[in-house]
């Protein structure tokens, strides 16, 4: 992996989603990994959830925190 | 734990317990979705899982197993990622069974763990200024921002932010290890 990599698959492995409109929508970066740093942006991404999920006052992942303002319809 | 406890709220439209079925369901799905990780977007279609889970909640039929509306996520999840290979045109997967997805909601699912908890907040608050912001920006925004926005919020070039966002991850890994408390090695790579 290139520091290059490094830094796509960390961006990737955030929760930052395009609100989907008629079709779900990729992390515009997602699409500039390759086959091995699309695995690892999903393992980071699995860690970091749990990391986040320590964090926060009622035990939620930024994942969950999207879906929910999705439901609210804030996104 | 059986995550349905949480279901009868749920119908009830409250989101406070679609929380915390998902704090408990969130890793099956996504690790039910492994095996598309090369070729679709996991997080987004998690993020649409979880979303059509709470909307077709009510339409659920208790079989007498516990954790039905987990069963009835993971499905959903495994449809829409089918859909997704099928829409991007993508290569299907090898080692797609899903049985053994399902089979991951009938696992026990563990309470969380208060002393880690607290431990990793204690990390987290011994990060350097920087590190810690952009660790805080990401949280804070809950995935609603880019990491363009964060950073510039921050006053910071995107590549600063990463680095940024990259050592607080690592520092909080390294702080766990000297803790003696095992953690995902990815999170401190």
């Amino acid at each position: 992996m290139t520091d290059d990599d490094e830094l796509l698959i960390e961006q990737v492995a955030s929760a930052y989603r395009p609100v989907p409109r008629d079709e779900l929508r990729y992390h515009p970066r997602w699409h500039d990994l390759g086959a091995a740093g699309r695995e690892r942006a999903f393992a980071r991404a699995r860690a970091l959830r749990e990391l986040e999920a320590a964090l926060d006052p009622d035990g939620l992942s930024t994942t969950a925190r999207a879906v929910l303002a999705r439901i609210a319809g804030a996104r | 734990m059986d995550l349905d406890v949480y279901l009868a709220a749920i119908l009830g439209g409250d989101t406070r317990a679609f929380g915390g079925w998902m704090s408990g369901a969130e890793p099956r799905v996504r690790d039910s979705l492994r095996s598309f990780a090369q070729v679709i977007d996991v997080e987004a279609v998690l993020q649409e899982t979880l979303l059509r889970t709470w909307q077709v909640a009510p339409r659920l039929v208790a079989d007498g197993r516990p954790n039905g509306l987990l069963r009835m996520a993971i499905r959903i999840g495994r449809n829409l990622a089918i859909s997704e290979v099928r829409r991007t045109k993508a290569t299907p997967t090898d080692g797609d069974d899903l049985e053994a997805a399902l089979a991951a909601g009938d696992r026990p699912i563990s309470a969380p763990d208060p002393m880690l908890r607290k431990a990793i907040a204690e990390c987290r608050d011994k990060l350097p200024d920087k590190p810690r912001q952009a660790l805080d920006a990401r949280l804070a925004s809950a995935g609603g921002q880019d990491d363009d926005d964060l950073a510039t919020a921050l006053r910071m070039k995107l590549n600063t932010f990463l680095q940024n966002f990259t050592r607080a991850r690592q520092l909080i890994a390294d702080c766990l290890g000297k803790r003696g408390i095992t953690i995902d090695l990815e999170l401190g790579a």
